[in-house]
This record gives structure tokens, sequence and C-alpha cells, in this order.
């Protein structure tokens, strides 16, 4: 029972994690209409980013997130504005190839600069961990869980309230007519897209406290961020979030009853058995 | 002119089987390789270019071929050919137990599942006793590289031929159909169900058989390698670089993108990869309808080619 509670704990701390990586992707496939294979690449970056801050100038990786996050907001924008503004009208297939062909370069660069080694970033306190009666909470996990709890709020409030959230909001919803009210599409769409990947980053920063990084993370959590996004719909932070929780505790289940390796598999099957049954998702409207 | 392109056919494929006379070893090496990657890229073409469904999942059959081979040879002591029939069998009974399902799905959401079915696949059979495991199977090793030279080249040519029935059968037109419109496709009396599935198994039996036949020329499997998931990188880039919904555009993408591929590599190690990942950006902005559209249209509008196709698909 213990190790059942134990079990659960740890899936709930990894789902939080999951949901704060598929945030950023529900966001652009919802108002870009784009599915961005290349989204576990900017994870990856934002992880090596962090990485790089916490080794080199040894800003803390919680405290460096939003200096992540900026960064890869920059970057974001640019490769919107610069490369995928310029497809983004064209048949679906083609923003998912550029996409996954920007995974692939991602991956490489990655390669090519910070060599294939396994990386973690190992503040101080990577060890200590808080115990709850009989189950042991790790302190890092509970941190990033934490922060990926208050940026999901954050997002929450940023898309209900603020006038840039509208504005994205509207233009998911109809280009047209937001257009028709001042919305400079271009703009806004390389906003959401920074957005997306600055959130991307700050979740690698996030994921590099708690996991090991290497170049070829990628792909995997792209699957992940879908699975997620999918089960949670692509309406709302709070479906991200449920979808993320889910996630998590059925992979730790996985493991627990099935085995380590089948802990992917069990996240696909539940993948593939919801976009059979209900391919706008467990929570979302029909997309 | 049709007498002509058949004899113009002709020479190319008696000069590409006239490699292993004349040419060196490692030419001989690299032509399996570009033989059984542009099977691979046609095998996509069917499913991907012709009925429009972007599979991001086909090297699941292409790991199925192999593991058919490898299981047969090593584990039942069967011959080759034996092999070759167990996996295409094992392949065409994937396609429609998952394709029937899977090919419901559209656009995204067909792309994720296959994408999801071909990373579930290294787990599951790695754990399967049969299949070896983790560890893989060795077959029994065969130093015959002319042989399976002529085998990927005689197999290219059956796909290719394949692929030329369907632009003038009524199976064809009924997937180039669904690509265009699935529900006026069905409007109009085509079984789209049955048309899916039956083009996915088709562009799976293939995939099979080019698996079947590097299995037995590599002589080892195992999981990772069979069910590399880069390979499906590698055969999307190269029918698309050549021109999807064509008869030799994914031929010729396949070629000159392992010359290319192969060029690099012995040049800088490393670099071959990111060069796939480029072309493959650049070819989505200026070429999306692939070079068989660029030797198409080229003579017309020249240079502003490439420019009108940014302009007909940016905001």
């Amino acid at each position: 029972m213990d190790l059942l509670a134990q079990i659960l704990i740890n899936g709930i701390l990894l789902g939080g994690l999951y949901a704060i990586m598929a945030l950023g992707l529900a966001l652009v496939w919802g108002v870009l209409n784009i599915v961005n294979l290349a989204h576990g690449a900017f994870i990856m970056l934002g992880a090596y980013l962090s990485w790089h801050l916490y080794t080199y100038l040894g800003i803390d990786p919680f405290l460096g997130l939003p200096i992540t996050a900026i960064i890869m907001f920059a970057l974001g924008y640019a490769v919107q504005r610069g490369l995928l503004n310029l497809v983004v009208r064209g048949p679906m297939f083609n923003t998912l190839l550029i996409t996954f062909g920007l995974e692939v370069v991602l991956t490489y660069l990655a390669q090519l600069t910070f060599s294939a080694d396994f990386r973690t970033i190992n503040p101080p306190y990577a060890g200590n961990s808080i115990a709850l009666g009989p189950v042991v909470l790790p302190q890092a996990r509970l941190m990033a869980f934490g922060v990926a709890i208050v940026l999901t709020l954050a997002m929450w409030a940023f898309l209900l309230r603020s006038k840039l959230g509208r504005a994205i909001r509207a233009t998911a919803q109809n280009l047209v007519a937001a257009r028709l009210y001042g919305v400079e599409p271009r703009h806004l769409y390389a906003v959401t897209f920074g957005i997306g990947i600055g959130l991307a980053g700050a979740a690698g920063g996030l994921y590099g406290t708690v996991s090991q990084i290497n170049p070829y993370i990628g792909a995997a959590l792209t699957a992940k961020c879908f699975a997620i996004a999918i089960i949670g719909g692509l309406d709302n932070p709070f479906g991200v979030l449920v979808g993320g929780l889910f996630l998590g505790i059925i992979e730790s289940l996985a493991v627990l009853y099935i085995g380590a390796t089948f802990a992917d598999v069990a996240s696909f099957g539940v993948l593939v058995a919801v976009l059979i049954v209900r391919p706008s998702g467990l929570l979302g409207k029909t997309a | 002119m049709t007498a002509l392109r058949i004899v113009i056919a002709l020479v190319v494929i008696a000069a590409l089987a006239a490699v292993p006379r004349f040419g060196s070893d490692v030419l001989v090496q690299f032509g399996i390789n570009a033989l059984l990657l542009a099977v691979l890229a046609q095998g996509w073409n069917i499913i991907g270019g012709y009925a429009g469904y972007a599979s991001f999942g086909n090297s699941v059959f292409y790991g199925l071929g192999s593991y058919g081979v490898a299981i047969a040879m090593v584990q039942w002591e069967l011959p080759f050919a034996a092999g070759l029939v167990f996996g295409v069998a094992l392949a065409v009974v994937f396609a429609f137990l998952l394709g029937l399902p899977v090919l419901r799905l559209k656009g995204h959401y067909f792309a994720i599942a296959t994408l999801a079915l071909a990373q579930v696949m290294i787990a599951i059979v790695s754990n399967i006793e049969l299949a070896g495991q983790n560890i893989g199977l060795v077959l029994p090793p065969l130093n015959n590289d002319p042989l399976f030279y002529e085998l990927a080249l005689g197999l290219l040519v059956l796909t290719t031929l394949t692929i030329f029935w369907l632009t003038r059968s009524r199976f064809g037109f009924g997937l180039i159909a669904i690509r265009e419109n699935e529900e006026g496709a069905a409007v109009m009396g085509v079984n789209t169900t049955l048309y899916k599935v039956l083009a996915f198994a088709l562009s799976g039996i293939f995939s099979a058989l080019a698996g079947g036949i590097h299995a037995y020329w590599i002589t080892f499997l195992d999981p990772e390698s069979a069910f590399d998931i880069s390979l499906n990188v590698k055969m999307i880039i190269m029918a698309v670089f050549g021109g999807p919904g064509t008869i030799l555009g994914p031929v010729v993408g396949a070629f000159t993108l392992s010359a290319v591929s192969e060029v690099l590599s012995s040049e800088v190690t490393s670099v071959a990869g990111l060069f796939f990942g480029i072309v493959v950006v650049a070819a989505v902005v200026l070429m999306p309808r692939g070079l068989a559209d660029v030797v198409r249209r080229f003579r017309k509008s020249g240079w502003r080619y490439f420019i009108e196709n940014i302009r007909a698909n940016r905001i």
C-alpha cells in the first residue's frame, strides 16, 4: 500500500512536469494549427541552456528558468517569423514535415555542439527529500511540480484576461475576424510560437533537474507531449494539466505492474486508444 | 514515345544491373542501401503520396519483414524465400489489424498514431523470446553482395511497376480521389476504408521485402536497428524530395539523397544527418511538390518558381 502511494505520488510529480512540457505544444497546435514535431528538440535545447547557465555561470536552475524561457521565446519568435510563417498556409503535411526537418537539424546541431554525453543539472539540494509519513517527496521534483502548476495557472490567466491572450484566442477561433479587429497575424503567430517555445525551454530546464539530458531526448518527448495534448484537448491549459497527470500516473503504474520497458508502451497505447475512441481528446470539444 | 520510354527504362535497368560486374565492392554495397531505401520511399509513396495519408510508421513494416526472415531462418531453419513470405504475411496482418482503426484518423492524428506505433514496436519486440528479445538474432552469413544487389534492384523494379500499374488502375484513381477529397470519393462509390487498408498493406508488403533482404544481407538484427525510427525520416524525405504521388520521383529522390549523404558522411561524419534536416526544411519551403514538379514547371517560370511557391503558402 505504501508502495502504491509512493508510486502515485511519483506519477503525479512526473505528470506536472509532463503537463508543462505539453502546454507549449498544445498552444501552438490549437492556435496555429501546426503540430510542432520539433517541440521535444526545443525542450532539449532549453535543458542544455539551463545546464550551461548552472554549470558556467552558477545560476540556480529554478532561478534561471526565466532567463531560459526568454532566450527560447526569442528563438521561437525568430523561427516562426523567418521560417514557419512561409509555409503556414500550405497543406497540413508541409508544416508537419518542416518541423520534422527542424527536429533533425536541432538534434544534430546539439550533438555537434554539446556532444552525445549524458548531462544532469545537479544543484546541491538535488538529493534532498521530504518524508511525509510513509511516502518520500524528492525536493527537486516537488519544486518542478510547483513551477509547473504555477505556470499552468499563469498561462490560463494570461489567455483569459490579457489583451494579447484574447488576441491569441480570437485568432485560434477565426483568423479572418481577428484580422479585421486589428490583429497582425504574422506578429501574433510568431508571438504565440515564441510563447510555446519559451514554455518548452522552461520545461527543459525543469526536466534537466530531474532527469538526464542528451541530444536525442527530443523525439520521445514530442511523442509524450502529443499524447498529453490529445488526452487533454487543445482548448484549455487545465485540460493539458489533467492529461499530464494522467500520463504520469499511467506510466508509473505501468513501471510497477508490467515492467519498466513497458512504460512507453502503456503511454502510447493510451494515446492510440484515445485517438481511436475520441479523436478530439478525452476532455476537448471537437477540434 | 511510349516505345522510346520503355527502351530508356530497360537500358537504365540493364546498366544498373551491370554495376556488380564492373563496380567496386564499396559501390555495390552503397547500391544495395540506396536501392532498398528507394523501395522504402516507393512503398511510402503508395500510402503517403497517392492516398495522402502521411504514415510516420512504415518502419514497422520494414522491421516486421526483417524479423520475419530472421525468425524463419534462425528459429525454424527455413529457407530465405520462406522467411520473406513470412515477413510479408506479418506485415499484411499488421496492416489490416492496425490499419482498420488507425486509418479512420485523419491528418495530424493519423501521422501521430503511426509515429506512436513505430516507437512502441521496439519495446514490444525486445520482450518477445522468439525474436531474441533485446539481444536480437544472428542469421547464417551469405557473402554474396552481387546477389543481394540484384535482389534489391529486382524488388525496386517490381515496386515501381506496381506504382505504374496503380496510376492506370481503378484502385489508383480511387486512392487519388481519397487524397483529394475523401468524402467526395466515398460519395462517388469508392470503398474508402477498403482502399486505404489495401494501400497500407501494399506499401507494407514492399517495405517488409526490403527489410527481409536487408536482414539477410547484414546477417544480424536487434530491435533498435530493425525498427529504427530514423528510417521513417529517410523514406519520407526521399519521397517528398523527389515528388510524392509520382512514379519515378521517390526513386530519383532516394538515389540523389543517398549519393549526397554518402559523399558528405565520407567527408565529414555526422554532418550527413544534419544535411537531411536542412534538405527537408528547404524542400518544404522552396519546392513542396518535389523535384518532379520542379522539372515540369521550371521551364515555364524559371527561378520565379521558388518565389511563387513561397508566395502561395506564406501569411
